[in-house]
């Protein structure tokens, strides 16, 4: 099941002897934080942040619906590491075929026959498609590819993805020595040529 | 210095022959590889490979903006954590 709040970022160490503080987000991009206003601790104190610098904000407390700012180093001293969440349900709903990581991690993974393969432990994405990881009880991890072949059904309500895991092509590299060089301009002009020994 | 255009971009042969024929076979399948040497060709499009990082394969579903670039940039080798936030993946 989804998590009923978010982690959205860190108050960290303190900038200066105004009360303002450095904030590590989590947001994409990392600006938007100050978007989501109220952001909630885990004791339930609730603050709200305002950009002064990059990845500096000035901080305020509400209290009782008073707005009650961080006026000096030492306030902000207090708040170092100090988690800003906010529930779930605050998130916009995503676009079709997006998928907030948050609800991903932590699906169980079941193959089309219902098996159950392991759970979802995180989420990749390096430039060339997000990519799951599945971490399965009593073997390797397996990652496969955030596709609608390979994950044809997503269902972060009912906490489960449906995996059907990829067949795996090994290339054993047969002849180390031949190397191909593909022109460009056209396949025409292919050539294949061995190094030296 | 940047590679000599007169030569093409670099792929490993074999590996050229194994996506030809995995395109022939049109099956839903990850071929693994550890040519992070070689350069994406435009027939690799649509293709998933499982690209080795020295640890494991991590899955590189190639599209057109990504011909022309190695393997290996899209299958990092150092460990990277981080915390999910509000951020989305696309199923694609």
């Amino acid at each position: 099941m989804p998590a009923s709040r978010v982690l959205l970022g860190v108050i960290g160490r303190p900038h200066g002897v105004r009360g303002l503080a450095h904030v590590l987000s989590y947001t994409d991009p990392p600006t938007a934080l100050t978007g989501y206003g109220v952001l909630e601790a885990e004791d339930g104190r609730a603050f709200t942040l305002r950009w002064c610098g990059e990845g500096v904000a000035a901080i305020t407390e509400i209290r009782a619906g008073a707005a009650v700012p961080v006026a000096d180093r030492t306030a902000a001293e207090r708040l170092v590491n100090l988690r800003l969440f906010i529930p779930r349900a605050r998130l916009a709903a995503p676009a079709a075929e997006e998928y907030y990581l948050a609800d991903l991690i932590g699906l169980a993974a079941v193959d089309p026959a219902g098996a159950a393969l392991g759970e979802v432990v995180a989420v990749h994405d390096y430039g060339a498609g997000a990519s799951l990881e599945i971490a399965r009880p009593h073997a390797a991890p397996v990652l496969v590819p955030f596709t609608r072949a390979a994950v044809p059904e997503v269902d972060p309500a009912g906490g489960r993805v449906v995996v059907a895991v990829p067949d795996e092509i090994v290339v054993a590299d047969e002849d180390p020595a031949a190397v191909r060089c593909a022109s460009a301009h056209g396949p025409d002009r292919d050539a294949t040529r061995s190094q030296a020994p | 210095m940047a590679r000599s255009v007169w030569k093409g971009p670099f792929v490993d042969g074999y590996l050229l022959n194994k996506a030809e024929a995995s395109r022939a076979s049109g099956r839903n399948e990850i071929i693994r590889i550890w040519s992070r040497r070689s350069t994406i060709m435009p027939q690799f499009v649509g293709m998933t490979f499982g690209v080795y990082n020295g640890r494991k394969f991590l899955p590189v579903q190639v599209n057109e903006n990504m011909v022309g670039h190695k393997f290996g940039e899209f299958s990092p080798t150092r460990t990277f954590t981080g915390h999910s936030g509000d951020k989305k993946a696309k199923r694609g």
